[in-house]
């Protein structure tokens, strides 16, 4: 298969070189096929928050691509991730959401399996089996890999992949944006609020490039700035930070991983914020204070949309949030979206960001419906026949990257894009694409690997 | 024909013949509809689980015994 397919994704329909993607990727059931297996069986996915399932019994149930996975801690408070199917006949063997629970019985013929994934009850094992069923080889299929990192929980199917900080590679500081506390320091954060689920009649990858730092698209957000749904009652979000920043984007092309990010000038003082609320204004208004002085000149750094190749979707300020983009079928996401808090934050700070955070993201946030009207009518306009004859463009700034780029003593690792008079560009979607193509050829981690 | 025990509704402590004849009383229950984990009381066919855990399926539990 690696054979057939070289040269048809990289440099062929993801041409790095020209800024070109082909409509086919998009569109394409038989290579939508394909990437669930080149690329959701090989990377790192996003599962969820320790805060889900801090005791032992608790269990959320997760996706990992197409496929449903249970996430659950055992009686030992290790924590496991396994595919949600019956190893007799398939049928998952939990339904709910979330929840509490000694053991996962299918509801098809009874077997039951232990929260550590072992089969623990046959039907009839004596009378009907003879106790000749080897239980030890039928439990539940176990990821090959877990790993936990500041509360957030990642799975790969994938042996061979490398361990979860080396797929971060230097894009961890920039991860770490939307896992810190408001104030820098490694106090929990807890998920406000459920999960928020829904379907968007668009392929994953239409979100996966917006939030992997789209800087171009602001225009479709006009008419929500102009309702002011933001916590200071103006634009969307609070933007006085912004105005005074020098606004980046970084982009790491060995990884696939890329982020925008702010950089406040040394001497900037803290910006007003939240200022619908008087004590959430002062609750932000202190932790920025002691953010700046825990991270020293780092401190300076603030978060932005930014994307974990390949659907783990960072929004790390307002709202403070990770989207998964799950794939269903070529032209079909189920996007699901956690938003988080300081865990020690008062009960008066939540409510608001709640509240703030729901009418900005998710089904219900004039934000995101802008968004998915794009994704939704882009993607409906490129399946013609005619239509997937014509690439996308994303030409914009190509050439124009820098590496070992410096701001003001701060130096950033990755390839950059300076957007203080470029204003735009295009980068983090090509490098998004570029990995993509990538993943899609790729035999093995051998070659995807490429830094070792 | 027996009537079908909702397991649903057994809690610990609660006693259940089961399929072979033993009694045994309910430990725990996963409240899946399908298992409850129990105890053997007795075993007349197998004495040896008498005192062991076990889990018993629902199909395999004859009546709830009234406890003492």
């Amino acid at each position: 298969m690696a054979t057939e397919i070289k040269g048809r994704f990289v440099d062929g329909l993801v041409n790095s070189k020209a800024g070109q993607v082909s409509r086919e990727i998009f569109v394409n059931d038989e290579i939508y096929a394909q990437e669930q297996e080149q690329v959701f069986t090989r990377s790192w996915l996003y599962i969820g928050h320790e805060s889900q399932v801090s005791k032992p019994g608790d269990y959320f149930v997760s996706c990992m691509g197409e496929e449903s996975v249970i996430l659950c801690r055992d009686r030992d408070s290790k924590l496991h991730v396994f595919l949600n199917s019956c190893m007799h006949r398939g049928m998952k063997v939990c339904r709910y959401d979330e929840g509490n629970t000694p053991v996962f019985t299918c509801p098809y013929h009874g077997w039951s399996y232990a929260a550590d994934g072992k089969l623990v009850g046959v039907p009839f094992f004596k009378d009907s089996y003879h106790e000749l069923l080897d239980k030890s080889k039928w439990g539940l299929v176990e990821v090959a890999q877990l790993a936990t990192y500041r509360g957030s929980i990642w799975a790969t199917w994938e042996p061979t992949a490398p361990p979860f900080i080396e797929y971060l590679g230097d894009f961890k500081m920039f991860y770490d944006l939307s896992l810190e506390a408001w104030n820098g320091t490694d106090e929990p954060l807890e998920v406000l609020g459920g999960v928020q689920k829904w379907i968007i009649p668009c392929n994953w990858k239409f979100p996966a490039e917006n939030f992997s730092g789209d800087s171009y698209h602001n225009i479709s957000h006009r008419s929500v700035d102009m309702v002011g749904i933001g916590p200071s009652g103006t634009g969307r979000r609070d933007m006085a930070e912004r105005t005074y920043s020098r606004r980046l984007q970084v982009a790491f092309p060995e990884r696939g991983h890329q982020s925008g990010v702010y950089v406040l000038p040394g001497n900037a003082p803290t910006a007003p914020s939240y200022q619908q609320s008087p004590a959430v204004a002062e609750y932000f208004r202190e932790a920025e204070e002691k953010r700046r002085d825990s991270k020293g000149e780092w401190g300076r750094v603030t978060g932005s949309p930014g994307l974990i190749f390949p659907n783990a979707a960072l929004h790390p300020r307002q709202p403070r949030s990770i989207a998964v983009l799950h794939p269903r079928g070529a032209h079909q996401t189920e996007m699901w979206r956690w938003y988080f808090v300081d865990a020690g934050a008062p009960y008066e700070v939540k409510n608001f960001l709640r509240q703030y955070y729901i009418r900005y993201s998710g089904p219900s946030g004039l934000t995101e419906q802008d968004d998915m009207e794009n994704w939704n009518y882009a993607h409906a306009a490129s399946r013609g026949a005619i239509a997937r004859r014509h690439p996308y463009s994303y030409e914009q700034g190509l050439g124009f990257e820098q590496t070992n780029y410096e701001y003001e003593g701060l130096k950033f690792p990755g390839q950059v894009m300076d957007l203080g008079d470029a204003r735009s560009s295009e980068q983090n979607l090509r490098n998004f694409y570029k990995r993509w193509a990538e993943f899609m050829e790729a035999p093995s981690w051998d070659e995807l690997a490429s830094w070792r | 024909m027996n009537e079908v025990v909702n397991l649903m509704l057994l809690d610990p402590g609660a006693n259940i013949m089961v399929r072979n004849g033993a009694t045994a009383e309910v430990i725990s229950n996963p409240k899946d509809g399908v298992w409850v984990v129990v105890k053997y009381l007795s075993s007349p066919g197998d004495p040896t689980l008498e005192g062991t855990e076990d889990m018993v399926f629902a199909q395999d539990v004859v009546r709830v015994l009234e406890t003492q």
